[in-house]
């Protein structure tokens, strides 16, 4: 597993945990980062990031995507 | 549920609407309601309260627009807000509005409404974009599976509100059972003691017990204040120590498993219910292909630049011939009404009073409506377009430097029209070094009612050039945030950074019908304004300038001459020390409009002949200088009071108003004695 954050634009994972206080974590499931969901890199800088959850597009600030937990083999167990 | 309603007449129907935000809820609302609605906040917070009537068959139905919330979890004011009034029970029933085409993410939020036993039907609205992605939902079985009714709409071309009126009046008595997702035997065990323990201490609040449970399970604080108050400390103890002792014996965090589950539910309905194009069969999606152009690393900022610059063109290309139009019909009434009381015989004092106080200082700031109609409309279209959201996100790369991110860029866009609500809209912000920053600078973000004064004077001083003037001044207003927000973020605060997390919705077209209601409650609140402080302070500064009894109207005898002398000094080295623009920014705090108003009477002169006071009153540096002061210095009260009830605080307050009137005087000092020393303008 690797932080989110760590990925580069193009490449898809699958969610596996989210870690980080109350807050942290509502804010992230109330935007649909949830185990076992499929998240795509549209664009990773030095700013924050833009990623694809389904059909939804959402910034996420390199802080929170290091609390996204991720694994880039895909979600086929 | 919804045991808790008031006494209301047989045919009246109070709904709510409740969803995600960008899932139509506001469409919708202005659909139902149109032009009948009510602004107001909700009780002891500043979220904006949207309610609105409509009559269908009948009935007279209540129409109450909640904050738009990703859950219920109560992770911004906006959340608590919804849930309290979830929970407090007034209502019929709740018109939980769906993005059709995003249905997994909002039936997060219908899934949680559903455990609390809201009475809910299920509005599968923008069913149109659905189609378009070939989404197909199974209305039938979604119903079954939810427990609940569940309607089509489009609410953007009006389709399916009359079936959806129907259905609200046929389920005003709703009275569903809530649902009850299974947490597995582990939790299961846990929330039925913590059931049996609420009801042996005499819980009696209306929710649901097990909802209560599920939630102080969850360490959600605003639960835990209810059992708290409803059992007492001691007791709500009990009960944690509980949880805390299973939790910390359990394999996974508590919370983890109840998402987890919740989202089980949700995709087994999606399942069951929603057919999807094979991956790679789906229609291209133009919003990726816009975002690439619009977010783009080198592109980004110059495009906002470009869409900034855009507006204000467009603000006063179009605005400024209408405005003479205004401005030379309050003339000709002034002069109209004027004769029609000479030759009345009505004395002089009366006369004066209506065409110099009321027509001449009330006049003066309605002229200004065209500009502030159009500046709404730009600012309205970008909000519903979505493209507030990417600047937001280009410009998270500038105010990162500043210690804030993206997010707090919109509130500095919204500030633009008005600072009231763009102090109110740093709401989102969620760390309270952020917002506290934000608010701060948020009077410099150069709003609607400075504009006159702008206006008046660039006209009269910079014929040639003033629509650069103008500019100029909305730029050193960013500039000066830009430098304070940096400063606060070195001095007042350090370290903590927030949670960064902003949904880009999907670029749409606005709807005209949208954009209108936005701007005609802009607008309208501008009219009221004009009518109610504006006028009575052009009233007061008319009384003034006529006692004590006997003085020439407006002289440096009178009263209002006397206050400006006294200030007047403090303005000297600015370069406008004369009495009368003194009393013009004192009076300005009560309303930034009135800084024309004054100028109007104490100048004794209506719209025309103000201009030409100010050319033979203020040198170009001069003038430049004192506008420099107006953009910058205190806010206006009613921001001040914004500013208060968003920080809880005086000491912020006193501190926004004076900080920004010390940065004001220092700047206008150093624009008007640098500009001496150059030559320039004298």
């Amino acid at each position: 597993m690797i932080p989110l954050a760590m990925l580069r634009p193009g490449e898809t994972a699958c969610i596996k945990k989210i870690v980080g206080g109350r807050t942290a974590k509502g804010k992230l499931t109330n935007l649909g980062f949830v185990t076992g969901k499929k998240v795509k890199i549209y664009k990773s800088s030095d700013g924050p990031l833009i990623v694809g959850l389904g059909d939804n597009r959402i910034v996420i600030g390199h802080g929170m995507a290091h609390k996204v937990m991720v694994d880039t083999e895909g979600c086929e167990n | 549920m919804a045991l808790n309603k008031s006494k209301r007449k047989d045919n009246q129907i109070r709904i709510a609407l409740a969803g995600n935000p960008n899932s139509g809820k506001t469409t919708m609302f202005n659909e139902l309601t149109g032009s009948r609605q009510h602004v107001g906040n909700w009780p002891g917070v500043t979220v904006e309260k949207k309610t609105g009537r409509v009559s269908y068959q009948n009935f007279s139905l209540e129409v109450i627009d909640l904050p738009g919330t990703y859950s219920l979890g109560a992770y911004s004011e906006d959340e608590i807000v919804a849930r309290d009034f979830l929970t407090a029970g007034d209502y019929d029933v709740v018109l939980n509005i769906i993005n059709s085409s995003n249905l997994e993410r909002n039936l997060y939020f219908t899934v949680q409404l559903l455990e609390m036993g809201v009475d809910l039907i299920a509005v599968l609205n923008m069913a149109d974009e659905a189609e378009k992605k070939g989404i197909i939902i199974n209305k039938e079985k979604l119903g079954q599976m939810l427990g609940t009714p569940v309607v089509e709409t489009v609410a953007s071309r009006g389709r399916g509100i009359s079936n959806l009126l129907e259905k609200t009046v046929e389920n005003r008595d709703l009275s569903e059972t809530a649902l009850k997702i299974d947490y597995d035997s582990e939790l299961e065990a846990l929330i039925g003691e913590v059931v049996s323990m609420l009801k042996e201490f005499g819980f009696t609040a209306q929710i649901s017990h097990r909802w209560t449970a599920v939630k102080l399970i969850e360490h959600d604080p605003e639960a835990v204040k209810l059992v708290e108050r409803e059992v007492g400390v001691s007791k709500a103890k009990k009960i944690k120590s509980l949880i805390a002792e299973r939790e910390l014996k359990a394999e996974d965090d508590f919370d983890n498993i109840i998402i987890d589950k919740k989202y089980e539910f949700i995709n087994k309905v999606i399942e069951e219910c929603v057919q999807r194009p094979e991956e790679g069969q789906e229609p291209e999606n133009v919003s990726d292909k816009i975002d690439a152009v619009i977010t783009n690393k080198y592109l980004g900022i110059p495009i906002f630049m470009a869409v900034m610059w855009g507006i204000f063109k467009f603000t006063f290309t179009v605005g400024d011939p209408l405005i003479g139009y205004i401005e030379a019909f309050f003339a000709a009434a002034g002069t109209w009404i004027g004769g029609l009381l000479t030759g009345a015989g009505v004395s002089p004092l009366i006369t004066s009073f209506i065409t110099d106080g009321i027509i001449g200082g009330v006049g003066s700031v309605l002229v200004f409506i065209p500009n502030i109609f159009l500046l709404f409309l730009a600012i309205g279209v970008l909000e519903d377009s979505g493209y507030m959201s990417r600047a937001a996100y280009v410009m998270d790369k500038v105010m990162s430097k500043l210690g804030l991110h993206g997010k707090s860029f919109i509130p500095m866009i919204v500030g633009f029209g008005c600072n009231v609500p763009g102090v109110m809209a740093t709401r989102t912000l969620d760390s309270k070094r952020d917002r506290i920053i934000s608010i701060l600078i948020n009077p410099l973000m150069s709003c609607s009612a400075r504009l006159p004064v702008y206006v008046i004077f660039a006209g009269a001083l910079f014929p040639n050039h003033a629509s650069t003037v103008v500019f100029s001044l909305y730029a050193l207003g960013i500039i000066m945030a830009v430098v304070m927000a940096g400063i606060f973020n070195k001095v007042l605060f350090k370290g903590e950074r927030s949670h960064f997390v902003m949904e880009l919705p999907p670029y749409r077209f606005p709807t005209l019908k949208g954009v209108f209601i936005h701007m005609w409650e802009k607008v309208g609140a501008f009219i009221k304004k004009a009518g109610t402080i504006i006028f009575s302070v052009v009233v007061l500064i008319w009384v003034l300038a006529n006692l004590p009894l006997g003085v020439d109207y407006a002289s440096a005898e009178s009263l209002i001459g006397q206050f400006g002398q006294l200030a007047a000094p403090i303005f000297e080295p600015l370069g406008f020390g004369s009495w009368q623009a003194a009393s013009s920014l004192i009076f300005g705090i009560l309303a930034k409009e009135v800084v024309v108003g004054t100028l109007g009477v104490v100048y004794a002169a209506g719209e025309g002949g103000l201009r030409a006071a100010l050319q033979t009153n203020f040198s170009p540096l001069a003038a430049y200088s004192f506008l420099t002061m107006v953009l910058l210095y205190t806010p206006c009260i009613a921001t001040l009071g914004a500013v208060k009830s968003e920080t809880q605080s005086w000491k912020w307050t006193i501190f926004t108003a004076s900080y920004l009137f010390v940065l004001a005087w220092i700047v206008s000092f150093i624009i008007y004695q640098g500009g001496k020393l150059l030559g320039i303008g004298v």
